[in-house]
């Protein structure tokens, strides 16, 4: 029964860790890029929800939504702003940018905030669960896990069926040639990098009702983030989701062997993944 | 009306087109001939302001020269690439789909590109990837009319694809001259196929308008002359 309970558990942090690969996949997936920043947008987000509830002690069903619209803002903000301007046939220089965004995220948090942890807090069902056939189940993991994978299937009908989602395929396919479709590609790339800041606000958010998160967190998200989307590959949405499941399973199963593991045992998987299937669980098979 | 006047086209410190003008009226067609590496394409681009031009190109009498690509595209301005230029992820469906996104009106929509080319409403479901070149080729052809554009630009029509399929999408493109008023640039190896389809022609060597004329007129033993660059007998 305790491992069933450990394999819940598990899956209910990887849907957490894969929200915060998701945004990270589909930045890769579009522009070609690997945005270092990711993780300050996560820790950001949930940062400013905590000054949002400073003023306006709102509930968690309207914070999430609204920090959301607010971090959409600033994702095309600085995509149109600074990382559009740097985009070209050279990964370095926006790789650079936005490690260099990320130092300068962190330390205005710092300065803003201070360097205390802190975390957001849930409400009353922050510890309340419900019983499952003899299992407890925290109601805010399975709360997370199911905005996890609204999260998901929004996304993937917005992707497949929508006039939008095709207009992203298809610059993420051929970004000279949609030009000659009508398509700006510097506003097609500020709406994904929305996009992307407003699931990683979301799991940061997320990620601060059930932990404690310092001006610092963002570096370890980054990392999961990318461990997601090599253990599950690029190329579909769902290959994210497996990664961040996967991955989720794996810490929970270590911690319960050994508490004192932290995140070894992911950084293991990730390892041997790397060795024996470096596309990844679900990834395609590079052709090119 | 598209005129091209003084048309340049870099490529960073690279100068592909020189000084190339032309003027073409609503419903003909300009058959852009040359080797490898004469600018055909670069011309093309240039069109598209895909590439740096100097230079003018009005259409309608509308001044196009400091237009962006998608402000092109939105005039009127549509592109057969070559190689093709697949959205590979995306269904035959969603490629022309995507062609229609300047969101011009006109003749052109799934059911007239799927009568011009029937094999593409059969095939429309499936990844244009997967196509065969020919099927792709009627993709990009299908693709650019959903634009409903005033002015077509196909680049390298027959290039790589078998001399059947070839035949095919020349007699799809034969159906389109003299139709309507759309005006069209095609780019082809085949030069007498070229010459067969349109109404002018320009011979471009190492990026200059060498030679230039009206299609039926055209003197092939000078045409060879110019378009491999020997000087004239």
């Amino acid at each position: 029964m305790i491992w069933v309970e450990t394999l819940l558990n598990g899956l209910m942090l990887g849907g957490l860790y894969a929200l915060f690969g998701l945004g990270l996949s589909l930045i890769f997936g579009v522009m070609k890029i690997a945005n270092i920043a990711h993780g300050e947008l996560a820790i950001g987000g949930a940062f400013l929800a905590f000054t949002v509830v400073g003023v306006v002690p709102v509930p968690l069903v309207i914070l999430l939504p609204v920090i959301a619209v607010l971090m959409f803002g600033l994702g095309y903000a600085l995509q149109s702003a600074m990382i559009n301007r740097v985009l070209g046939d050279d990964p370095i220089p926006p790789l650079l940018l936005t490690f260099g965004l990320s130092i300068l995220l962190q330390n205005l948090l710092v300065e803003l905030y201070g360097a205390n942890s802190r975390s957001l807090d849930p409400g009353s069902f922050g510890v309340a669960g419900i019983d499952l056939g003899g299992l407890s189940v925290g109601l805010l993991p399975l709360m997370t896990l199911l905005i996890t994978i609204t999260l998901f299937v929004a996304l993937q009908w917005m992707l497949s069926r929508t006039s939008f989602g095709r207009t992203i395929r298809a610059t993420s396919d051929d970004p000279e040639i949609v030009a000659m479709m009508g398509v700006d590609r510097r506003h097609i790339f500020a709406l994904v990098m929305g996009l992307s800041a407003l699931l990683a606000a979301v799991a940061g958010m997320l990620l601060a009702t059930r932990t404690s998160i310092t001006p610092f967190s963002g570096a370890e998200r980054l990392l999961i983030a990318f461990e997601v989307i090599v253990i599950g590959g690029l190329g579909s949405i769902w290959a994210s989701l497996l990664g961040g499941l996967v991955l989720g399973v794996v810490h929970a199963i270590g911690f319960r062997l050994d508490p004192a593991s932290g995140l070894l045992y992911g950084h293991i998987l990730l390892l041997i993944i790397l060795l024996v299937r470096p596309e990844g669980l679900a990834g395609k098979r590079r052709t090119r | 009306m598209l005129e091209v006047s003084a048309l340049d086209a870099f490529y960073g410190d690279f100068h592909a087109l020189f000084d190339v003008s032309f003027a073409l009226n609503p419903g003909e067609t300009l058959a852009v001939v040359g080797a490898n590496g004469a600018g055909k394409s670069s011309l093309l681009g240039a069109i598209c302001g895909l590439v740096t031009t100097r230079g003018e190109v009005r259409l309608n009498g509308k001044n196009l020269t400091n237009l962006s690509t998608p402000a092109r595209a939105k005039a009127g301005i549509a592109l057969s690439p070559e190689g093709r230029r697949m959205f590979t992820s995306l269904s035959v469906r969603e490629n022309l789909l995507m062609g229609a996104r300047v969101g011009r009106k006109g003749p052109w929509d799934l059911s007239s590109v799927g009568a011009l080319f029937p094999i593409l409403e059969e095939f429309a479901d499936r990844p244009a990837g997967l196509l065969s070149g020919g099927q792709q080729q009627m993709v990009a052809i299908g693709r650019a009319l959903m634009a409903n554009p005033v002015v077509l630009l196909l680049d390298e029509v027959s290039l790589g694809l078998a001399p059947v399929i070839a035949e095919e999408v020349h007699a799809a493109l034969a159906k389109l001259r003299g139709t309507s008023e759309m005006m069209t640039l095609i780019v082809e190896q085949d030069v007498r196929r070229a010459l067969g389809g349109s109404d002018h022609y320009l011979c471009l060597l190492e990026g200059r308008d060498v030679m230039n004329g009206l299609s039926n007129a055209v003197d092939f033993d000078a045409l060879s002359r110019a378009y491999f660059g020997e000087s004239a007998a």
